[in-house]
């Protein structure tokens, strides 16, 4: 079963965040706890670990600014 | 603590490290499920404040109650909270506690005796002062405990409530986790005393300070404090000297936190001390105490997958529970 990737809501004001850098590639191999992709919201930067072990496939591109509750990504 | 008070037999505290590690494992699979996405919610973590409740928990009866604040899972979670009712009303969800409409600052469960969580910063001193006036009322002989916070010994309810409990002998419990910060703000930043328990002698009632993170200690007093309640005595202030691990709300990283006092804290853990004696004294096994963390962790992957595949209330439910006689 796929498990969706979703930006967490990680600050108490925090609405979006911009999606700064996977840290693995499309189509990589990640591991549950790993670190897997960093935001910048709040005026820091934070890394966010991976939800689940698995292949990864990207659906959002970094850059660009998200809501809270976006599926940014899969687990397969 | 007292040289007379009593002590957890061997069952006891195995019971308390049961229950704390039941708070614990919950505590840190929240901050796990809030980042990976699935559930969004304020939530103020108690970890470093489990044995509090574990070991004053022990000694309540089921119909006992209960006042907490927002920082008051471990409270109810000790009280016996069920997972499942709990995560699905973290999550706003209809098979929660309060039928998804109180949500993690409003965690209530009165047929378990968990009377109210509350959002204000000392109140439960007074609700509990009125829960334990009605029992003393029908003579039920349950006792009430009041949780709250050191920053909360500092707001005027605590002293109104304090005087009306002694004045009346009310069998309540002002139960003062001293986690060391209001909010964000330092114990000696904003109280005038060095230790809330002193505070007990204006209102003519006992007051300890204890080391709330010493199961024994803190079995014991709370022990003699539910009794001294129950006998119709009156009641006692238990100032529970602790350290809240975490920021204030999730999110806060607590860079106001001395960081060598927070480290020390942190090091002076006491689950894995009270776990580490557990296995000493022959108490359990390392075998029977990994089966209760394992069970646990299955719970909780019960417990969220339910809350998450259960539904949000219906528009029409707003109105009700609000009142005695339904309004729509």
């Amino acid at each position: 079963m796929a498990t969706d990737i979703i930006l967490p809501k990680i600050g108490f004001s925090m609405n979006d965040a911009v999606l700064a850098e996977w840290l693995v590639a499309n189509g990589g191999e990640i591991k549950e706890g790993d670190p897997l992709y960093t935001i910048e919201s709040d005026k820091s930067t934070q890394e966010i670990e991976s939800p689940a072990s698995g292949m990864l496939e990207i659906l959002k591109p970094v850059g660009e600014t998200y809501d809270v509750g976006t599926v940014l990504g899969r687990i397969a | 603590m007292e040289a007379n008070f009593p002590r957890p037999d061997a069952q006891t505290l195995l019971e308390i490290y049961r229950k704390a590690t039941l708070i614990r494992r919950n505590d840190d699979r929240a901050h796990k499920v809030i980042r990976s996405g699935r559930m969004v919610m304020p939530f103020y973590s108690t970890k470093g404040q489990e044995i509090i409740p574990s070991a004053l928990s022990v000694s309540l009866n089921a119909d006992d109650y209960i006042c907490t604040i927002y920082r008051g899972i471990h409270d109810s979670l000790a009280k016996g909270l069920s997972l499942k009712k709990l995560w699905a009303e973290l999550g706003g969800r209809v098979t929660g506690s309060c039928k998804g409409k109180g949500g993690p600052m409003h965690i209530t469960d009165p047929s378990i005796g968990i009377m109210v969580t509350t959002g204000i910063v000392g109140s439960t001193m007074p609700i509990a002062n009125g829960l334990a006036w009605a029992s003393k009322l029908s003579g039920n002989k349950r006792v009430t405990i009041a949780n709250f916070g050191d920053g909360a010994s500092n707001i005027g309810a605590f002293h109104e409530a304090l005087n009306l409990a002694s004045l009346w002998k009310l069998p309540v419990i002002f139960m003062c986790q001293n986690n060391r910060f209001a909010e964000h703000t330092t114990f000696a930043d904003c109280t005038a005393v060095d230790k809330v328990s002193t505070r007990a002698s204006s209102y003519s009632m006992p007051g300890y300070t204890i080391d709330g993170n010493d199961p024994d200690e803190m079995y014991g007093t709370a022990r003699i404090a539910i009794e001294r309640a129950r006998a119709g005595e009156g009641p006692t202030l238990i100032e529970a000297m602790t350290y809240r691990h975490n920021g204030h709300v999730f999110g806060d990283d607590g860079h106001y936190m001395d960081a060598e006092e927070r480290a020390a804290a942190i090091a002076a853990d006491p689950l894995p001390k009270l776990r580490a004696r557990l296995i000493y004294d022959g108490i359990a096994s390392e075998d029977e105490i990994k089966a209760i963390e394992d069970g646990f962790e299955r719970e909780l992957d019960e417990a969220i997958n339910e809350a998450l595949a259960s539904p949000y209330p219906a528009l029409e439910e707003m109105k009700r529970d609000i009142f005695a006689h339904e309004i729509g």
